[in-house]
């Protein structure tokens, strides 16, 4: 299937779709996350300038997040090596930003490979308190046990469970959500890429979606937070997700400031009507911010 | 370390040393560690030391999250120079100091170590990290 008839299916709920499909030819920025641990934002710009790459803030109020200039490959740098940054595309830095992990706080983040969101929370916790970070596939595991210790992580253990059935043997105060979903939103017809979902199992990932993000919610601490994420525009693995938690746990939408350009998320979907707190999530599209597609929920205990 | 990089134990207070074999894993200490350690964990923290014969050898990472509390056996390398440890090459270094492992930095940042042999310097820096150097 083309991209353009794929996406077609959204033509009715993105904006300005014309503009989606327009940015969809454009090739994904390369985009940074200082790491503080390890850096200063300061500091890791005149790094990558020595060495003839110019940073520059992406994010009006988190002034750790940095696009590249044109066609650089920022895991080429020094600071790289140093852990002083992370590649990681803008949008997918909010989903650890949303979670805003307190230091001291215990932490889960049930689908951790790479490894990305768990330093950018270990970043924001400074090192302090305890992150599970569980990924079934321990194949992942050298690349998730790399980044953290590249990037000076010192406050997470590495899980193997399924995240569906991670065992309910303590309540976390932060959980993060970041579920395997079809990939979508990173989608850009470049490099000869015309498929926009990558694997086999599209149509089983609302199914595990449901479990992770209920056994989630269940392991969460009251006045805890929760974050689900996606890279991925459809409602079925965003909308319909969190609909299935509302109408199954005492659980609320929590409001969600991103600080960047984004859309409420969809109380309705082809013949589906979901809850109307639905519109408290966000949507992020590349035309609007050239980034990757993404879904973020921000969760909370309401009994 | 103390005795070697001139690192103060102090500094460690916070950590707890998981040992397993040859090999020690460094971990933040908190409150919550009793009840982590209920479900089967695969990994714990990062690798920070290894033990290679008599000595006990920290790694790149650790030197690299710790060693700026250095306060001897640091040597500063310009990238020309690490571009030729890169390359397998050893460097002339006259210290004064003792062999044994030093902290190679640049511009002031730990990188990882060195070993320093009757004056010949040469990288313990694994090679696959070495490449960014490659380009001075």
């Amino acid at each position: 299937m083309t991209p353009n008839r794929h996406f077609s299916r959204y033509r009715e709920v993105i904006p300005d779709f014309p503009g989606f499909l327009a940015a969809l030819e454009r090739p994904l920025p390369p985009h940074v996350r200082v790491n503080r641990l390890k850096a200063s934002p300061e500091a890791v710009t005149a790094e990558a300038a020595e060495e003839g790459v110019q940073l520059a803030r992406s994010h009006p109020t988190d002034d750790t997040l940095l696009a590249a200039g044109g066609d650089t490959s920022p895991g080429n740098l020094t600071a790289y090596f140093l852990g002083h940054l992370h590649p990681q595309a803008l949008t997918s830095c909010l989903a650890a930003s949303a979670l805003a992990p307190a230091p001291g706080a215990a932490v889960l983040d049930l689908c951790a490979a790479p490894g990305g969101k768990t330093a950018h929370a270990a970043a924001l916790m400074e090192n302090r308190g305890l992150i599970v970070a569980n990924d079934l596939h321990t194949g992942r595991h050298p690349a998730l046990a790399h980044n953290l210790a590249r990037l000076g992580v010192l406050n997470a253990v590495i899980t193997a469970y399924q995240a569906q059935q991670f065992p309910r043997r303590r309540r976390f105060d932060f959980v993060l959500a970041d579920v395997p979903c079809t990939g979508e939103g990173g989608f850009r017809a470049v490099k000869g890429r015309t498929e926009p979902i990558r694997g086999p199992r599209a149509a089983d990932l609302p199914g595990l979606q449901k479990q992770i993000l209920v056994r989630g919610f269940d392991l969460l601490e009251p006045g805890g937070v929760l974050v689900y994420a996606t890279c991925t525009y459809n409602p079925q693995e965003n909308e319909a997700v969190v609909d299935h938690l509302l109408r199954r746990r005492e659980a609320g939408v929590l409001p969600l400031d991103p600080g960047i350009s984004s859309e409420p998320g969809l109380t309705d979907w082809e013949k589906e009507r979901y809850d109307a707190r639905l519109a408290e999530t966000r949507r992020f599209y590349p035309h609007r911010v050239d980034s990757v597609g993404f879904y973020l929920a921000r969760i909370g205990r309401t009994g | 370390m103390e005795e070697r990089f001139g690192i103060v134990r102090a500094v460690f207070d916070d950590y707890l040393l998981f040992r397993r074999k040859h090999t020690w894993r460094i971990l933040r200490n908190s409150p919550h560690l009793d009840e982590a350690f209920r479900y089967r964990v695969e990994a714990v923290g990062v690798k920070a030391f290894h033990q290679i014969r008599a000595f006990v050898k920290p790694t790149t990472r650790l030197v690299q999250s710790f060693g700026r509390h250095a306060t001897k056996a640091r040597v500063a390398l310009s990238r020309a120079e690490l571009a030729a440890l890169a390359l397998g090459e050893q460097l002339p270094l006259d210290t004064g100091l003792e062999n044994g492992y030093v902290i190679l930095t640049l511009s002031g940042e730990p990188l990882g170590l060195g070993l320093l042999i009757d004056g010949r310097l040469r990288s313990q820096i694994p090679k696959s990290e070495l490449r960014f150097f490659l380009r001075a």
